[in-house]
């Protein structure tokens, strides 16, 4: 699990609108609202982070043990890669 | 795309395309037959059939062509013209209408939106006695053109209320609406604003349950501001049918006005009790607004 994380460019739009971020599928025309720890982690997903350094730059932010929130996180981008907007890997 | 054009001239071109004669209009666009009660757009035209038997073809630089079937209800013929019609022709101009009533504030437009019923036309006439001037009913006409800002043009049509809406805002009645509708149209109470204007926001008119609740004015912040512009419901079918947008360019439009335009949401309890009270809540923040 040390791939480096990346957004599936070609899927998604995205605009943020105060301190949320709303992601369109472009291929479903489904919508997400990203607030807090999912919005947090949707910026630190810049394509030079693996799941690790994530983990490690989330934890910081929140000021919390990686331990903490590693299964929040996994859980998200389970949910990211079922929606097409991570890319495999 | 559209050559840049002043909001004065797109004023003028909408005055102009909106120009009309009677005359057959044919049952037919592009090889499609359009059925009654059904609509069409085909490069850049726009063809509608009534189920009363009304007609009307839009053709960019001719205008529009009425077709009028015996005995129908005279009144009938304008309502379709100021309305589906009229949004047809601004869509298919690059212009974008919303199912909004308004008034100006403060030098900028504040609109009010709902569905059919929600109150907008009676808000913007109550708000016209307490001194703030109508700016459209029931059709607002966004012009996208200068990106850094959103501007409206002044309603096309005139005021409508119930005889009900009457009765609470103390507006003075005019001629019937055609034949069944059961309003009259009416004098705005605070006058209407002829020239183009600058969206200041969008406010969406809600129901309280509680028929003796408070009226309550709650904005409207982050991704809700972009959901919500889904609620508008006939005029944005118009845009996609005439414009085509791609799942990008209609993402691109809701982020724009979602960045643009603040949203607020007033809550009210439908009491006729309460409706001036709600009234001048909203003349306030209007009032108030920076």
């Amino acid at each position: 699990m040390n791939d480096v994380l990346k957004k599936a460019e070609d899927r998604f739009n995205e605009t943020a609108i105060d301190d949320e971020v709303v992601v369109m599928n472009l291929d479903s025309g489904d919508f997400f609202s990203l607030t807090g720890t999912a919005g947090s982690i949707w910026q630190l997903i810049d394509g030079s982070r693996d799941r690790a350094a994530v983990l490690a730059a989330l934890a910081a932010e929140y000021g919390v043990e990686p331990d903490e929130i590693a299964g929040d996180l996994d859980a998200f981008l389970a949910q990211l890669r079922e929606a097409g907007l991570l890319t495999a890997g | 795309m559209s050559p840049a054009r002043t909001p004065e001239q797109t004023m003028e071109l909408l005055a102009r395309e909106s120009r009309w004669r009677r005359g057959p209009v044919p049952d037919a666009l592009g090889g499609t037959t359009v059925p009654p009660g059904h609509r069409f757009v085909h490069e850049g035209k726009f063809l509608l059939r009534c189920e009363s038997g009304y007609g009307y073809l839009y053709v960019p630089g001719e205008g529009v062509t009425i077709e009028r079937p015996e005995g129908a209800d005279p009144d009938e013929e304008g309502l379709w013209l100021t309305g589906t019609v009229y949004c047809a022709i601004a869509c298919l101009n690059g212009l974008l209408p919303i199912h909004a009533s308004a008034v100006v504030a403060g030098g900028a437009v504040h609109a009010f939106t709902g569905p059919s019923g929600a109150g907008k036309s009676t808000l913007v006439a109550a708000l016209g006695t307490l001194g703030l001037p109508m700016f459209c009913d029931d059709t607002l006409v966004l012009d996208l053109a200068d990106p850094a800002r959103i501007l409206c043009l002044p309603g096309h049509k005139r005021l409508k209320l119930t005889d009900h809406a009457l009765a609470l805002t103390g507006a003075r009645a005019e001629a019937p609406v055609g034949a069944d509708t059961g309003k009259h149209y009416a004098a705005p109470p605070g006058g209407d604003h002829a020239r183009p204007l600058p969206l200041a926001q969008l406010v969406f008119l809600e129901d309280d349950d509680n028929p003796d609740g408070e009226p309550r004015w709650e904005p409207i912040a982050g991704a809700e501001r972009f959901a919500r512009l889904a609620d508008d419901h006939y005029t944005q079918e118009l845009y996609r049918e005439a414009m085509r947008p791609t799942r990008v360019e209609q993402f691109a439009l809701r982020a724009r006005i979602a960045a643009q335009v603040a949203m607020a949401r007033l809550v009210r309890p439908r009491n006729s009790d309460r409706f001036a009270a709600s009234a001048a809540l909203v003349a306030d923040r209007l009032r108030n607004w920076e």
